[in-house]
Parts: structure tokens; sequence; C-alpha cells
């Protein structure tokens, strides 16, 4: 790692503020999961680094059954997955968060740091789109709330601006939600997803969410529409896998193929429909 | 630029000037010399460098220096007591759960920060708790075997 210099903000003005004077010469760590790794090869090599883990209640979860839940960015996985209020309300989101890394990486990464990085397979991706959650974003002049699907923009990509800091993630409240999470990998334990995803059936709404297909997580909005106030039938199900698989535009990489990629899109829309039949 | 961090390291006193550009890790074995604390992958893969940071077990390597000020670590060297080795440590003599060694320390930290939050884990539960340690030698059995020993003492009201 080369040499650079290591602020700890002790409030989130002062984090924005290391932003700001620092700018590109400078990274935003928290969990440091990721980070550490691109330090240690090389892959940045900023000259200061800003620990937002000392700025106090950036570790908070909260839930309201009127407002819904909000995920401080200093939450760590295992902190989000083993929430009692999170596991009764989102248990998918639970599921999501516990199914990253192993317990030694998941006591130190964080939900707030997964959706940063812009990961296209970040497995608490798909349960914030289908959640319709939003970013709170600190900057320069306050707040800003922004919806999840407009904050990550591409491959590693978001629009945070070079003066913000994030703060929390809001996920909203959700009556009548059931969902499934499915994380699809080489093996069944720490490892990258090959496909993730999470179905929402809100009511007589469904939400479909995909990781690894496409450069962000994506909404397969076309599928959802098909599916919206209908009630399911197995022929309803086939269709929405075979239109699910036009939503998506996987690539072929180390974890797996495009072809295969595209077929367990189809096989997780009709085994997380089918459990509602 | 240097940083001076307080910390405890198997509840003794430290206090160290260090780079930002050094790991837990770095500061345990060359700085401390306290080499029980493997490193392996030195990216989080593989888990021979498990210490435990205020109750939880984390990987040394992904930590830095300057983030250790106050923070209270239990490394390998810490668990025997009185020159004894602890329960774990026993068992995983007693049912020789090693070959060469290496991924020891950690799999012993990962198993005693299990034991600690959950006395009475079931096979699946200690599975998934060692889950981010990988040991080329043993084929797993013996130490999930040591695991469930030791909390099968626990569980017996013994200790
Ligand atoms: S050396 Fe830290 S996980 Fe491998
Ligand atoms: S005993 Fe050799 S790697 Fe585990």
């Amino acid at each position: 790692m080369k040499e650079f210099a290591y602020i700890r903000p002790k409030t989130m003005a002062e984090a924005v503020a290391a932003r700001r004077q620092h700018g590109s010469r400078a990274v935003v760590m928290n969990g440091g999961t990721d980070i550490v790794i691109q330090l240690r090869e090389r892959l940045i090599a900023p000259d200061y680094v800003i620990d937002i883990k000392g700025v106090p209640g950036l570790r908070e979860i909260a839930y309201d059954p009127k407002e819904g839940l909000i995920v401080g960015a200093c939450v760590t996985m295992n902190e989000l997955g083993e929430h009692p209020d999170v596991a009764a309300n989102y248990p998918w989101l639970a599921e999501a968060a516990l199914s990253v890394g192993s317990k030694q990486v998941r006591n130190r990464a964080t939900a707030v740091g997964n959706i940063v990085n812009a990961s296209p397979l970040c497995d608490v991706g798909t349960p914030l789109y289908a959640a319709n959650a939003t970013l709170i974003i600190a900057g320069l002049m306050g707040e800003r709330e922004v919806a999840i699907e407009d904050f990550i923009t591409f491959v590693r990509k978001t629009t945070l601006g070079p003066e913000e800091v994030v703060k929390a993630i809001k996920v909203p409240p959700l009556r009548d939600a059931r969902g499934i999470f499915s994380k699809v990998s080489r093996r069944s334990e720490v490892d990258l997803s090959s496909v993730c995803a999470t179905v929402l059936k809100v009511g007589r709404e469904f939400r479909l969410a995909f990781g690894a297909v496409a450069p962000t997580p994506v909404r397969l909005k076309a599928t959802e529409a098909l599916l919206n106030g209908q009630k399911l039938t197995e022929a309803l199900i086939a269709e929405a896998a075979i239109l699910a698989k036009t939503e998506v535009s996987p690539i072929d990489d180390i974890r797996a193929s495009r072809e295969y990629r595209l077929d367990v899109v189809g096989v997780i829309v009709k085994r997380s429909l089918s459990a509602w039949l | 630029m240097k940083y001076r961090v307080k910390f405890w390291v198997n509840e003794e006193p430290v206090e160290l000037e260090v780079s930002a550009n050094r790991t837990l890790l770095n500061v345990l074995r060359d700085e401390l010399y306290l080499t029980g604390t493997k490193e392996g992958c030195g990216a989080g893969e593989c888990g021979a460098c498990t210490v435990i940071v205020d109750g939880k077990p984390v990987n040394a390597c992904l930590v830095l220096a300057p983030e250790l000020d106050g923070k209270h670590i239990t490394t390998v060297e810490g668990l025997a007591k009185d020159g004894e080795l602890s329960p774990l440590q026993q068992a995983f003599v007693k049912n020789a759960a090693l070959q060469c060694g290496f991924c020891t320390p950690g799999f012993l930290m990962s198993g005693t920060a299990l034991l600690q939050e959950n006395p009475n884990p079931t096979r699946e539960e200690i599975v998934r708790a060692i889950s981010g340690n990988l040991c080329r030698c043993t084929g797993y059995v013996r130490i999930v075997e040591s695991i469930e020993e030791v909390a099968a003492q626990y569980k017996g009201g013994a200790r």
C-alpha cells in the first residue's frame, strides 16, 4: 500500500468538508472490506482516506411501521441481517445481507458501502431495488434523498457528488408484502453471486429485481406489468419467465456464461412466483 | 504520517505510533511480534488472519492500523490462560484437527467467537461460522467435531 493520510471526521459536516477539501485525492472508507483490498492491489492510490466510522449516529437501525426502515451508513451486514425488526418486516433483505461473504467480512462490510460501490452483483442491491429504497445523502447544501435506481448509473458509477457522503438507506414500509431473495453462486458459502434476485408481492403488485445480469441491478418493468393485478397461474408464470429473459442483458465472465445467466433468470422467476400459487 | 493509537491486545494495553498504510495484521506480526495470527491471502478470503475485535471475529488483513484506537483485540496467543490451553485448543489437540497448522489460529478464533456468542450451536451453525476459514489439509471434519465437542461440554452445564 502506498502512503496516505488517515482522516477520521467526528461529524458529518467534517466528513463533507474533508471531501470538499481533498476532492478526487480522497476516498471515503466505511467497513473497508473493498477499499483495503483496492489499496493493497494499488487499484486506487488516494492521498487521503476518510474513515466515517467515527461519525455519530451512523450505526443506527430504526424501524417504524409508518416511516419504514432507516439503515445508517455504518451498519454492518451482520447487524442488518440479525436485527429483529429487519428479520420480521424485510426478511428477504436480512437474508441478502447475511449472504454476503464470510462472517468476518460481514462484521465489517456495510450495506451502504455495498451500494456505493455499485457493483452489478451487489447482494443488498436487489432487495433495495424491489423495496423502492432511497438513499439519504449529506452534502454542503444539506441533505438530499434519491431513489436507489437513480443513484446507481453503471458498473461502479453513481450520482454521488464529489462533496457528498451517503448517510443512510431508507426503506419504505411495505404493507401486505411477501418476498423471496435468491442467490445463485458457484458454491453455497462465501462466494459472489452469478445471479441474485428479489421477487416481491406487495398486495396485488409484483416487483422483480435482478442483479449480475446487467451493468446495474435492474427492475423487470415489463414482466411486472404483465403480472400486476393478475391471479397467478402456471401459464402466466411461464409467460413471465420468458418475458423476464428479454429484460436483462447478462455477459459472460469467470463466474458464469451469458446463456447460463439467462436460464437462471427464468428459473428464479418461476420458482419465486410458484411459491405463491 | 504516524498515528498514535491506544488499544488492548489480549487484555494488555498497547500504545503505538502506526502508519496509515499498515494493517492490524502487520501491527500484530511485525510490531508486537504476535506471529500466531497468519497471513494467507491478505485479501479477506482465507480467514488465516482472523482475530476477535470488540467481541466479533474479523479479518485482521482488512483493518487499517489507525482504526485500532480504543479497540479490544484477542489473538490466538490470548486463548490459553495461566499456561493452560483453552477448551477449544485442547479439543483441537485431542482430535488432531490440524495437519500443517497454518489455518489453525484462524479456526480457533472463529470457533471461540462462535461459542462466546452461541454456546450451543448446531452443526450447521458451526459450518456457517467457519465458512470464512479455509483449510487445505484436514477436510474440516475434525475441526467441526472439535467445536461440537466443546459445545457439548457447555450443554452439560459442565463449564
Ligand atoms: S490473510 Fe486475511 S483473510 Fe486471508
Ligand atoms: S491444517 Fe493445513 S491448512 Fe488447515
